[in-house]
């Protein structure tokens, strides 16, 4: 039946092309990252710095030199439209604008549901044989990431899938958070008769285990699926109330409490993971994968590790290769990926070809893959908000210039450690972060996990979002940001020549 | 700092009353240090756009704009063209039916002078195929060098290993017909499949296989340039002169552009010198700082020893311009590593140094 369905799917999927094709100018963009990878913001501030590009432009403030299209001067505008799809919520840009910019700026929260937003930029085509005004209309989608982390579970039998987890949370870093759902899981009988009231405590302990995992100080990545980290609508829904379970092979007996697991997870991939990836996955022309490698580098190697886990899983589910006229009617592809290491505002700007090493090791494999399908693929460090600026801290001796550190400078966010300081939200700080290793196979080595903050070599603090210069017309003029114009040049770039 | 021990992470308040916020006065934060304090300079913002404004163009714009001028010229629709072609079929027309009426008239005398006619006709269309082909081959090629050197730049500014490779791949092939370049050419090829990012492959690419052909573009504009000068210093005639330089300035663009591996017909040759015109508009308003100068102070001292002989340095110099232009829009590479030469370098003997 699934087959029948994805069949229809690529059938209609192959009528829309083909209709977006024949009107023009369209482009969907992925923005695909875990949870806390920035997803939010950056679409935020794209939308933002398109639709104030031209106000930008008025008060003489050069933003995005590197976008050509509005660096030539041939950007009229961009405005926000009604999204095509009616059942899907409304990306509350606004809302996540004003959190950054209002009395008490802050991060957006973190996203709950999925939403979408449809961007048209007027320009004027400065070459080819349709030169004149033109326009490009871009599709948005913002979910959570934690959903993200489900695509992996398609190819995965209930039977795969628990002998997976149970042999991740026997790991060195994973034990002690995962002892009290263990103990529960070992102790349960399979194949004894099924109770709902074990199976919601089972599906318990293990989301509780999930969150732990999650939680900043572990900053652990691999943690399907998804919808127990971030329910959605799907609350206490019968479909999220499974966990995995240790059994032998064999079929399973009829009315044991593994039947109705292993029911209940096949029922959360037909109803809940596949039509997610289909509606909003399967039909993409570019991806920009945000991936904050700060939080896993904080915590440690094993933190690393299981993030490059994670990427890899969730990148072998999307569709790349080189497209071309045919392939746009009827099978768009992802043509372009772009990999940004986020809040590269957070490290100095000597470091960030550092970061951008990492970066590329922790996705390299589907850096590879998507190469050998003629994909084009980038890597870039970019904050798509910049909080913070950069200053050289002198001390100690006079003429000992090494010993000078080179810092960023910002308000770091309340509760925040380093150094044995614990922060406040409110006045100014420099902090020196340390030296990311020149060599990024450094990153991965170890076990550590959850590492304190005296004890690493580096430490990334989270700051405050920057204060904003206003506009004559009164509103805030975008923030600024590092390479978020290499980032849509390379995106958009070419189709708005 | 290896070696050394690490720096752990550190922070500063700036509202501390050890720490000190300094833009400017040494001295203020020097006493400040030296009484145990912290002092931050702030650093210039490494993201902020460049202030200079766009429109004066690098060298690398000026080349790109003057190739898509002429080299890389492609319009579907010019009243221009339009014109060429409708005088060409006419003339074709007419040319076709002349010789149709002269194999007629041949057949009348005689049957035997007939065939011969027809079997001349026959080689002179061959001919023409052939010449057309050649032209379009040539095209082709000028079009290739000059795509390459956009994706060669690209690549370089991207650093972007897969572009360069291919890049360097293609910019082998081009040079596969020269023996000379047989030993840069295997050390680059071997160099493509290691590892080695983009901007070292293309430095490496460019010391090789570039240098050599660039000593003799640069030989070939000096030449031209002192018998230029040489000859508008002897001759008699203005009319003589014009038509000389005009001569030895085609002459060196098909030089240049055959050294680079162009093989410019009748009709590349006119792209190529679209592009070069194009290229002197574009960079002589750059080269004021330098040219102008030179330009005046060598014709004044010439010229104070004869007028003829003034002339001629200027004729020189003009002809060394058009070679250096030449030079930049013909080259399957920009100039990264080698730099980029100046009528000075090429053509010193116009300024009265040393004799070369």
């Amino acid at each position: 039946m699934s087959t029948f369905s994805d069949f229809l799917f690529e059938t209609r999927s192959a009528a829309s092309a083909l209709a977006e094709y024949v009107r023009g100018n369209h482009l969907r963009l992925g923005v695909t990252g875990l949870s806390r990878a920035g997803k939010t913001v950056f679409i935020t501030a794209m939308v933002e710095n398109l639709v104030r590009a031209a106000a930008a432009a008025r008060e003489n403030e050069r933003i995005l030199p590197v976008f050509r299209v509005h660096a030539d001067g041939r950007m009229i505008g961009a405005r926000l439209e009604a999204q095509p799809d009616d059942h899907v919520p409304r990306f509350a840009w606004e809302d996540h604008l004003a959190a950054l910019t209002g009395q008490d700026r802050h991060w957006p929260d973190s996203t709950r549901r999925i939403s979408e937003l449809r961007v048209t930029i007027e320009f004027e085509r400065g070459q080819g044989w349709r030169q004149g005004r033109s326009d490009l209309t871009i599709d948005i989608v913002d979910y959570p990431g934690e959903w993200l982390l489900d695509l992996p579970l398609l190819t995965k039998s209930y039977a795969q899938w628990s002998r997976d987890t149970l042999e991740a949370s026997a790991s060195a870093a994973r034990a002690p958070l995962a002892a009290d759902w263990r103990a529960a899981t070992l102790a349960a009988s399979p194949e004894g008769p099924a109770s709902e009231e074990q199976a919601q405590k089972l599906a318990g302990l293990f989301t509780d285990y999930l969150r732990a995992a999650r939680a900043d100080r572990y900053a652990l990545s691999t943690l399907p699926p998804g919808r127990f980290l971030m329910p959605g609508d799907m609350e206490g829904s019968p479909a999220l109330t499974f966990a995995p379970l240790r059994f032998d092979d064999g079929e399973a007996r009829e009315g044991s409490l593994r039947a109705m697991m292993e029911r209940r997870y096949e029922s959360y991939k037909t109803h809940v993971v596949r039509p997610f990836f289909r509606d909003h996955f399967a039909r993409l022309d570019r991806q920009i994968v945000l991936v904050d490698a700060l939080s896993s580098l904080n915590s440690g190697p094993a933190a690393v590790r299981d993030l490059e886990t994670a990427l890899t899983e969730v990148l072998m589910a999307f569709r790349a290769g080189k497209s071309s006229i045919l392939s746009t009617i009827f099978r768009p592809k992802i043509d372009r990926i772009l990999f940004a290491a986020t809040k590269a505002d957070h490290l100095h700007h000597e470091s960030h070809d550092r970061l951008e090493a990492i970066l590329r090791m922790l996705v390299a494999r589907a850096i590879a893959r998507a190469e050998d399908v003629g994909a084009r693929v980038d890597v870039v460090a970019m904050a798509a908000v910049r909080a913070t600026r950069e200053a050289l801290v002198k001390q100690g001796r006079m003429f000992a210039d090494r010993a000078d550190l080179e810092a960023i400078v910002g308000v770091p966010l309340p509760g925040e450690t380093i150094d044995g300081e614990t922060f406040d939200g409110a006045g100014e700080v420099a902090i020196y972060p340390g030296d990311l290793p020149a060599d990024p196979k450094l990153v991965f080595r170890g076990d550590g996990l959850g590492v304190p903050a005296g004890a690493a070599d580096y430490r990334f603090v989270r700051f405050r979002p920057p204060l904003r210069k206003i506009a004559s017309d009164g509103k805030p003029l975008p923030a600024p940001s590092i390479r978020l114009d290499r980032a849509l040049e390379f995106l958009l770039g070419d189709r708005l020549l | 700092m290896s070696g050394e021990e690490r720096q752990r992470p550190r922070a500063f308040r700036l509202d501390d009353a050890k720490v000190l916020v300094s833009d400017g006065d040494p001295a203020a934060a020097a006493d400040f240090r030296k009484s145990g304090g912290v002092v931050i300079q702030n650093a210039p913002d490494a993201f902020a756009p460049d202030d200079e404004p766009t429109e004066p163009k690098t060298d690398e714009q000026a080349v790109e704009i003057a190739q898509k001028r002429g080299l890389l010229k492609r319009a579907l629709f010019t009243w221009g063209g339009l014109f060429w072609s409708a005088l060409g079929g006419l003339v074709s027309l007419g040319f076709s039916v002349w010789t149709a009426r002269v194999v007629d008239d041949l057949f009348e005398r005689s049957q035997a002078l007939g065939w011969i006619g027809v079997a001349l006709a026959g080689v002179l269309l061959v001919a023409i195929l052939g010449l057309l082909a050649r032209e379009s081959r040539a095209i082709l090629r000028q079009r290739r060098i000059a795509h390459l050197h956009v994706a060669l730049a690209d690549a370089r500014a991207n650093d972007d290993r897969g572009a360069a490779r291919k890049g360097v791949g293609d910019l082998i092939a081009i040079y596969a017909a020269r023996p000379e370049t047989a030993r840069a050419r295997k050390l680059v090829e071997d160099l493509t499949r290691e590892i080695v990012d983009a901007p070292d492959l293309l430095d490496i690419a460019e010391r090789n296989l570039m240098k050599p052909l660039d000593d003799e573009a640069r030989r070939e504009i000096a030449v031209a340039a002192k018998r230029v000068s040489m000859v508008t210093a002897l001759s008699p005639r203005a009319l003589i002169d014009v038509a000389f330089v005009a001569a030895q300035a085609v002459r060196l663009l098909r030089r240049i552009s055959e050294v680079y591996g162009g093989r410019p017909g009748f009709f590349g040759f006119l792209r190529l010198a679209r592009s070069v015109g194009a290229h002197l508009a574009i960079t002589g308003g750059m080269a004021i700082g330098d040219t102008l100068v030179q330009q005046v102070l060598g014709h004044g001292i010439a010229a104070r020893l004869s007028a003829k002989l003034g002339e001629g340095v200027l004729n020189g110099m003009l002809t060394t311009r058009i070679g250096l232009s030449a030079m930049a829009v013909c080259r399957p590479m920009p100039f990264v590593t080698e730099n980029q030469p100046g009528v000075k370098d090429v053509a010193p003997f116009l300024f009265g140094g040393d004799k070369s």
